[in-house]
């Protein structure tokens, strides 16, 4: 199996772009990713993969123009070809006015998530895994779903003297369990090594909820209270990352929290944090600049207190970066990367109890933005949701679409769960999130399984 | 570089495959972004490696790395020898291929002028006088403007003895405009949302869309949508543009009918189908104006090849005729388990990836008349134009989509600008609604270059044939 190459190799590589001539600044972003992922579906091994790749980007700046050429030819050939092209760019653009320099040379405080094991994992392992997942399936049921081990390093180098490098692994399982009467149900796990995940685990949760939710009958749409299982909460908690949290669509008056610093925009006890470096997370200690991360409150007990922001923006507003850079070019701006909602008191099963009547959602599906600064979205339910009367499932429900205002969502949370798990609603992006009980949900139309 | 694929499927046969194929892929990218006349991002990258698919006993194995000496190939050939042996962990049906006749050729899309040879000064002075002019209209708060060049080559050799060299060189560019007033963001997009159109032409495809000429009426748009009336909601006569068209055919009649989907490999990620196999030539998709066709042979489609990634030639397949459904896309694998042949829709997002079946260009045929006709002909109705988002369930029955501007029909003209509109339906219920499609003349042969499928997530781009279409008894204004 491949392996880091390590710090010093890619110090060595990154230089050769750093030194290309005629350059005012240069930044090299390194990336080296291998793995493999197991797939499967109707409880056998269909579609299986390993790959290896490495990325190296270089930006360069002569004048405030920027230019930006990537390579996944990791020589020094290669480097230096990248740099020459974006060099070659960065020549014939307009200067960018609020270019704020490199990054400065900082310290990095290292963060441990690289787990040999995961990142030699072999197929046979992956196929082992599946199967003991798979065994969990009742008679009549069948699993589908993936088996993923990634290592990856990432490394920023710059003419500023900064350089840091990181090396990371994960580990995942999703699966959905199918099978009855048209019964779904749904699991997954993400964590940085292979001896945190337990197929076992995830196939009996993903079994159960499958036999559950059999025979779904139909339900009238329109608002509900809604308890929302973590998988769900961490799509509405991702979306806002999205159309929320970024310091550009805030400076621009693009974010549903445009210019509600300090204002309330959820319920009190809702606070909402971006963490790379805590624990139960999967993040780099840095960001795509080469700036340090660092934890920022973004709701705090329920008031807007402020967004995520890259060198570029942090000038553009008048603030400090907060180290949450994407990799160039990124006209989207920072994005924050590492979500933590805070967790409450309360089981899933007290909110159960809690509720006359309502709904309990698995997770949503397939969804979109339909309003970004009212920040209301659409999607559907799905892989088991179920009617609540009385304090109690009464029976599993065919599948709604919602749409639905995050914003108001979260200002009409009732409960928050004890328990958090880890999601992942969009790729380098990962939220950890515990279940929300909802005073009222809207559920716009529905679907006929 | 087919010495590179051809070394690969050997080592992996020497190395116990029973079949086994070797796919070079070297892509080459370029992008360029303006927004008010300040640079936003250029770059360009590229990226070349190697993917060994093999079957052993019957289990599909993949490997892919970008490092092509012969000591890796054989490594990574072994690797994906090693992963077909793992997948026998678990039982299943042996993977059949149906059969396909060996083929050695060459392949290229269409194209005039090489846009990777056209200065980039030019590029960037096209996008900045587009800006300019959007911000010139009082009350715009943002003029973009984007282009985007893409540059396949792939070199495949398998162990049937098929050996292809194919290109792909696609163009696409487009503007948008922002208007941001109290509470609302109002955007307008011209050729198409989601940085316009692209095709797989050269230089010429984009000097044909007339960004610059365009840019002051969307800019214009985009500013009046703020004080615009909110779409009612209401069940309504609805007429969509061409471009709108293209998604819904996408997402309710493009994934629906993809055979991996339909036979449950898919289900854990976007879902499965509500189409089933028995359903050929009976299910009643639409009315008898839908007729659908996939078409990999059209010239300028993002889904346009000489053959897909296992060798399958180009194809006409006809999906719905007359509102009826015929016809899946398919892999060889998928193709066998229904007892077919494959329509050649293989294609994998490039070396480092298995491939996939993938929409090739799913196109609604053209009826008579043209978007004006249509519009000219509804008593009252809203016409939706340009897509913002989509959703649909994970067995492609509900869907909703959002559009950027809509306006009332009343007696044949367009009359009050609404903002914010939607519409939801259920898949066979809305194309069984669809009483006109118009005609050649407003048919456009769109490029979807962002469409996700599978585990890892691969992305492909793929074409779209749509023409406007009126559909009866729509919910719109879906609110939150």
């Amino acid at each position: 199996m491949p392996g880091p190459i390590g710090p010093d190799e890619v110090r060595r590589v990154a230089d050769a772009a750093l030194n290309v001539g005629g350059a005012d600044g240069v930044e090299v972003l390194f990336m080296h990713e291998w793995g493999g992922l197991t797939r499967f579906a109707s409880s056998s091994i269909h579609q299986s993969t390993h790959r290896e790749d490495t990325g190296v980007s270089v930006r360069v700046i002569k004048e405030n123009r920027i230019g930006v050429a990537s390579t996944n030819d990791f020589t020094i050939e290669g480097a230096r070809r990248a740099a020459d092209h974006a060099l070659e760019m960065a020549n014939v653009v307009a200067p960018d006015a609020l270019f704020p320099g490199l990054a400065p040379q900082a310290e990095v405080p290292g963060v441990d998530l690289y787990d040999e094991a995961t990142a030699s994992a072999t197929p046979a392992f992956r196929a082992d895994g599946v199967a003991d997942l798979v065994a969990q399936c009742p008679e009549g049921f069948t699993a589908a779903g993936a088996f993923e081990t990634i290592a990856s390093e990432v490394a920023v180098a710059n003419t500023e003297g900064q350089f840091c490098w990181s090396p990371s692994t994960m580990a995942s399982i999703n699966t959905v369990v199918s099978g009855g009467e048209g019964g779904h149900g749904f699991a997954e796990v993400f964590e940085s090594a292979t001896s945190d995940v337990d197929p076992v685990a995830i196939g009996n949760r993903a079994a159960s909820k499958a036999v559950d939710s059999q025979s779904p009958r139909d339900i009238e749409a329109g608002r509900y209270p809604v308890v929302l299982e973590p998988a769900a909460v961490s799509t509405l908690v991702g979306f806002l990352a999205w159309i929320g949290f970024g310091g550009r669509s805030l400076a621009e008056g693009r974010s549903c929290f445009s210019g509600k610093e300090g204002q309330r925009v959820a319920a009190g006890d809702v606070s909402i944090y971006d963490d790379a470096r805590a624990r139960g997370t999967l993040g780099l200690p840095f960001d795509f600049e080469g700036v340090p991360r660092s934890r920022v409150d973004l709701i705090k007990s329920g008031t807007f207190l402020g967004g995520v922001y890259d060198l570029r923006t942090a000038k553009q507003a008048g603030v400090g970066t907060t180290g949450h850079a994407l990799p160039p070019p990124n006209p989207e701006g920072p994005f924050p990367l590492n979500l933590f909602m805070e967790p409450g008191e309360t089981s899933v099963e007290e909110m159960i109890a809690g509720t006359e009547r309502g709904l309990l959602v698995t997770r949503f599906h397939y969804t979109n933005v339909v309003h970004p600064i009212e920040s209301t979205i659409t999607g559907m339910t799905r892989d088991g949701t179920f009617l609540i009367e009385n304090g109690e499932i009464a029976h599993p429900v065919k599948n709604l679409r919602f749409t639905q205002s995050i914003v108001e969502a979260l200002t009409g949370t009732e409960m928050i769960g004890r328990d958090t798990e880890l999601a992942s609603e969009f790729f380098f992006s990962a939220s950890r999130v515990p279940a929300l009980k909802v005073a009222s949900f809207n559920f716009s139309g529905r679907s006929d399984h | 570089m087919l010495d590179v694929a051809r070394q690969a499927m050997e080592a992996a046969t020497a190395a116990g495959a029973d079949y086994a194929d070797g796919r070079v892929v070297i892509d080459d990218e370029e992008s360029i972004t303006v927004r008010n006349q300040e640079m936003e991002g250029i770059d360009r990258s590229t990226s070349q490696g190697l993917g060994i698919r093999v079957l052993v006993n019957g289990y599909w194995g993949f490997a892919a790395t970008a490092r092509l000496e012969p000591g890796e190939i054989e490594r990574t050939a072994r690797l994906a020898v090693e992963i077909a042996r793992a997948a026998a962990r678990l039982p299943m049906d042996p993977v059949v291929l149906s059969p396909v006749e060996p083929v050695t050729g060459t392949w290229h899309s269409p194209m005039q002028v090489d846009p990777f040879n056209v200065p980039l000064e030019e590029k960037v002075a096209m996008l900045m006088e587009a800006t300019r002019r959007m911000q010139t209209i009082d009350g715009l708060s943002f003029g973009e403007g984007g282009i985007d060049l893409f540059r396949r080559r792939t070199f495949l050799a398998t162990s049937e003895g098929t050996q292809l060299e194919q290109t792909t060189v696609q163009s696409g560019a487009g503007i948008e405009a922002t208007a941001l007033g109290e509470g609302e963001m109002q955007r307008r997009s011209f050729p198409n949302s989601f940085r316009g159109h692209v095709s797989a032409a050269g230089w010429e495809h984009i000097l044909r869309l007339r960004l610059i000429e365009e840019s002051e009426r969307i800019a214009t748009e985009a500013v009046e949508l703020l004080s615009a009336e909110e779409c009612p909601s209401e069940v309504t006569t609805l007429v969509l543009d061409s471009g709108q068209v293209e998604l819904q055919i996408h997402e309710s009649i493009g994934h629906p009918v993809e055979l991996d989907r339909v036979l449950g490999m898919e289900e854990a990620y976007a879902g499965s189908s509500f189409v089933r196999p028995q359903d050929r030539g009976k299910l009643r998709y639409g009315s008898p104006l839908v007729s659908i066709t996939a078409d990999a042979s059209l010239p300028g489609g993002l889904g346009s090849f000489g053959w897909d990634d296992e060798g399958v030639p180009a194809q006409q397949v006809p999906i719905i005729v007359d509102g009826v459904f015929q016809n899946f896309i398919s892999s060889r694998e998928t193709a066998s388990v229904i007892g077919q042949t494959s329509s050649g829709a293989m294609r994998a997002d490039g070396w480092a990836n298995y491939p996939l079946i993938r929409m090739t260009n799913i196109s609604i045929e053209p009826r008579e008349g043209s978007l004006a006709d249509i519009i000219g002909d509804t008593k009252d109705g809203v016409f939706l134009s340009t897509n913002t988002s989509w959703s649909i369930d994970d067995h492609r029955v509900n869907f909703q989509f959002g559009c950027e501007i809509a306006w009332r029909i009343r007696d044949g003209r367009l009359t009050t600008m609404y903002r914010n509109p939607n519409y939801t339906g259920i898949t066979t219920e809305f194309w069984g609604s669809c009483d006109a499609v118009g005609g050649r003349e407003d048919w456009t042969l769109w490029g979807t270059p962002n469409c996700g499928k599978g585990q890892p997530d691969q992305v492909a781009r793929v074409g779209h044939g749509a023409s406007p279409a009126r559909f009866r008894n729509v919910q719109v204004g879906v609110r939150g």
